[in-house]
């Protein structure tokens, strides 16, 4: 068995990896980051991914609901550290699969991969009380500054499935049943608020207002071949209008307090028109306008992105052109919401029958033609049970006001 | 929803222990105000003087879910001392631990003193503890006048002329129930639960209420911090994590909203007004802009919608019978002060 081997099944149980072992992981790790574009390239079929936090036992149970690695390919939107007690075992892992499977296993930045962040929300502790040191925290940290900012997928197919059914939205509730498969639909917007299961509390404002956006353009070229889906950690910026902005950034930093790279790692969609600011003091809020046209200049179906908790595990917005993936199941061990992950399928027969332009007629659309999203299967998971964990040192003991 | 199942805890059933366990929760809440403190939310010059050993950090919502907690309560206790400046007053503070309110109001508005009596009520095991700091401590013992001091540090009693702390199991206090200290049933008084009523069964938390209001003859009010909404995802997941350190929230079934908070002041007869907000709605509504950009900057939150959810799970609620006019500002608290 190789060490990278040894290192992996240690690691699948859950256990640290010795200091040397880590320096020589993230040497590799690094060596083969820094051959990556700021925006990777992906081929479908892949399971896209959202926030882990340290919860290396839901990222087990997000391994069983998804398949292991390398049978299935995986995409990880980043936030892989801070808030959970496995912080270092759980990116660790994720890193030495991608050293093992470098084609299988796509990580990219998370607003947490950051020296800043890890300080106060808890990674930075936690190899300080596993190793006695900083170093780790610090090898770890070197290499963050060499992750991808986003990926663009590509090759998707339009349909879950059989394509026969022409099925574009399929959700598996936690038990492994099919709880809900949508048929492609003229009304995007209908579809969207179908997809979205209701909201606890609060009323369920899902899907931004019609009408709102800029101003209209319609056509763009037809006939293209199928538009890709980029997945990013938490958004867009106003200082980037198209994938190739993105990748002239110089990348390979601590991330900064504020500007393109900045607001791609910690910007959130929200219910405005045009760009707001945002309550955690760094990215931007972004409207549905900003999305589409975004998406429409881009030749985008689909952006993917995490960031922010949603109870029900992902949230399409915008009329299905952005999604929240969401993959760290009752949150800090707080906050009672279930996970999902993103499959996206291969397209079947290379010859474009992914190509969805179509009109949305009525509803005073921004654009005369919307691209429709690639064939989309959620998987939701719960917790893993709390007697699969093994935490005899630490109960997970979340934070109230007592 | 979520299948959490937490070990058994093993022991730890009798009564003494459960006693013990809602005795450490000041300490807990004492830790996270010194972290606030810290950090550089609130300032507290005695906060560190209650805490034994270093300060643990508080990740940024605890911070400032106890920076809303303490100047939401603080802002209510100031619209009690200046209103009526001229009447003698009293302020009860039921569960108060190692509370710091009174030495903060002692030494930033000495003022309000003279009028004021100020007396904490809490288990022995607490004011031993807390009596045992002051003593130790000459910036505390400074702000208490010398005369008529009596310490029983053995017993875990303080006496004063303006403050006081009694040992005392409040599960005791209902309607005519024998009392013996020092307390003035006469005065206007406020009293003050900051996560104290939750731990008590609603009958033992309602019959403190009726105490209050029956006992009590002149003006009264109550400020009630804790939390509600057990009956969703978020909810039910605090209230198994509590449950597995020992710690249940007696009432929060019965008093699990808003409106049932406010019902609750006027049934149990605070009759001249009631209000209750959730801890969101404090910090989205009450904290000034400027304020809010002031906290804003102390720390990068990345909980934002951790936040949302954690801060609707708490409130601040209050209610009031007043015939003196010293509770007159407390229907307008929030709206545009």
């Amino acid at each position: 068995m190789s060490d990278l081997d040894h290192a992996i099944s240690l690691l699948r149980s859950c256990k640290p990896i010795p200091e040397p072992a880590v320096r020589e992981l993230c040497y590799k790790a690094r060596e083969l980051l820094i051959e990556e574009s700021n925006v990777q390239l992906v081929d479908a079929p892949v399971t896209i991914c959202g926030d882990i936090h340290g919860q290396f036992h839901d990222l087990m149970e997000l391994f069983r609901v998804g398949g292991d690695v390398p049978e299935t390919n995986y995409l990880f939107m980043g936030d892989f550290v801070d808030r959970g007690f496995y912080s270092l075992e759980s990116f660790l892992l994720l890193l030495s699969l991608k050293v093992r499977y470098p084609d299988r296993i796509t990580l990219i930045r998370g607003n947490h991969e950051s020296r800043q962040i890890t300080t106060v929300y808890g990674f930075y502790d936690e190899c300080l009380r596993k190793y006695g040191s900083a170093n780790v925290w610090r090898y770890c940290c070197e290499v963050f500054d060499y992750l991808a900012l986003g990926a663009l997928v590509v090759g998707a197919g339009s349909f879950v499935g059989d394509e026969s059914e022409e099925c574009e939205v399929e959700v598996v509730g936690a038990g492994g049943d099919v709880v809900t498969r949508l048929k492609r639909r003229d009304d995007g917007a209908g579809l969207m608020n179908a997809v979205n299961p209701p909201q606890e509390g609060d009323g369920g404002t899902v899907g931004g207002p019609p009408g709102s956006g800029a101003s209209g353009s319609s056509g763009g070229t037809r006939g293209v071949n199928n538009g890709a889906v980029l997945c990013v950690h938490g958004g867009l910026s106003p200082l980037v209008d198209s994938v190739d902005k993105i990748r002239l950034l110089d990348r390979k930093q601590e991330v900064p307090h504020e500007g393109a790279m900045c607001d791609l790692l910690w910007s959130d969609p929200d219910e405005i028109d045009g760009w707001g600011l945002s309550p955690r003091g760094a990215g931007f809020l972004f409207g549905a306008d900003i999305v589409k046209h975004f998406n429409h200049l881009n030749n985008l179906t689909l952006i993917a992105r995490a960031h922010q908790l949603v109870m029900e595990g992902f949230k399409e917005m915008f009329d299905s052109s952005i999604v929240t993936v969401w993959s760290a199941p009752n949150y800090c061990y707080r906050c009672g919401n279930v996970a999902a992950i993103l499959e996206l399928g291969e397209e079947r027969n290379g010859s474009g029958a992914g190509i969805q332009w179509s009109a949305t007629t009525g509803r005073g659309q921004t654009f005369g033609v919307v691209r429709r999203g690639p064939g989309r299967r959620y998987r939701v998971f719960e917790a893993a049970p709390q007697d699969s964990r093994g935490m005899p040192a630490k109960k997970p003991v979340a934070d109230y006001f007592l | 929803m979520n299948p959490v199942r937490f070990p058994k805890r093993d022991g730890g059933s009798s009564a003494e222990e459960k006693d013990r366990v809602v005795q450490q929760t000041d300490q807990d809440a004492s830790q996270s105000r010194l972290s606030a403190v810290d950090t550089g939310y609130l300032e507290d010059p005695f906060a560190r003087l209650f805490v034994a050993g270093e300060v643990q950090r508080r990740y940024p919502l605890i911070n400032r879910g106890t920076y809303i907690r303490t100047t939401a309560i603080d802002k209510l206790v100031n619209h009690f001392l200046v209103s009526s400046p001229e009447t003698p007053k009293q302020i009860i503070s039921l569960g108060a631990g190692s509370d710091t309110r009174f030495f903060r109001i002692a030494s930033t508005n000495p003022s309000v003193i003279p009028n004021l009596t100020y007396h904490e009520l809490d288990f022995q095991a607490v004011t031993s503890q807390k009596i045992a700091s002051i003593s130790t401590s000459p910036a505390l013992q400074s702000l208490l006048s010398s005369q008529e001091l009596s310490v029983d540090q053995k017993n875990g009693s303080l006496t004063s002329r303006h403050y006081s702390i009694h040992p005392l199991d409040i599960r005791t206090l209902r309607p005519s129930a024998y009392f013996s200290a020092s307390i003035n049933t006469s005065l206007p008084t406020l009293f003050i639960s900051e996560c104290c009523l939750i731990y008590l069964s609603p009958t033992e938390a309602d019959a403190i209420l009726k105490w209050i209001t029956t006992d009590f003859t002149s003006s009264v009010g109550i400020i009630l911090y804790e939390p509600i909404g057990g009956d969703d995802a978020f909810g039910r997941v605090m209230i198994q994590n509590l449950a597995a350190r020992g710690i249940v929230l007696k009432t929060l079934k019965k008093y699990s909203s808003l409106e049932r908070q406010v019902e609750r002041l006027r049934v149990l007869g605070f009759t001249d007004g009631q209000l209750a907000v959730s801890v969101k709605e404090i910090h989205d509504g009450w904290v000034s802009a400027r304020e809010k950009g002031r906290i804003a900057g102390l720390e990068m939150l990345d909980e934002v919608e951790e936040w949302d959810m954690l801060a609707a799970h708490y409130c601040v609620a209050w209610g009031w019978r007043d015939g003196d006019g010293v509770f007159a500002g407390w229907g307008g608290v929030g709206r545009g002060d």
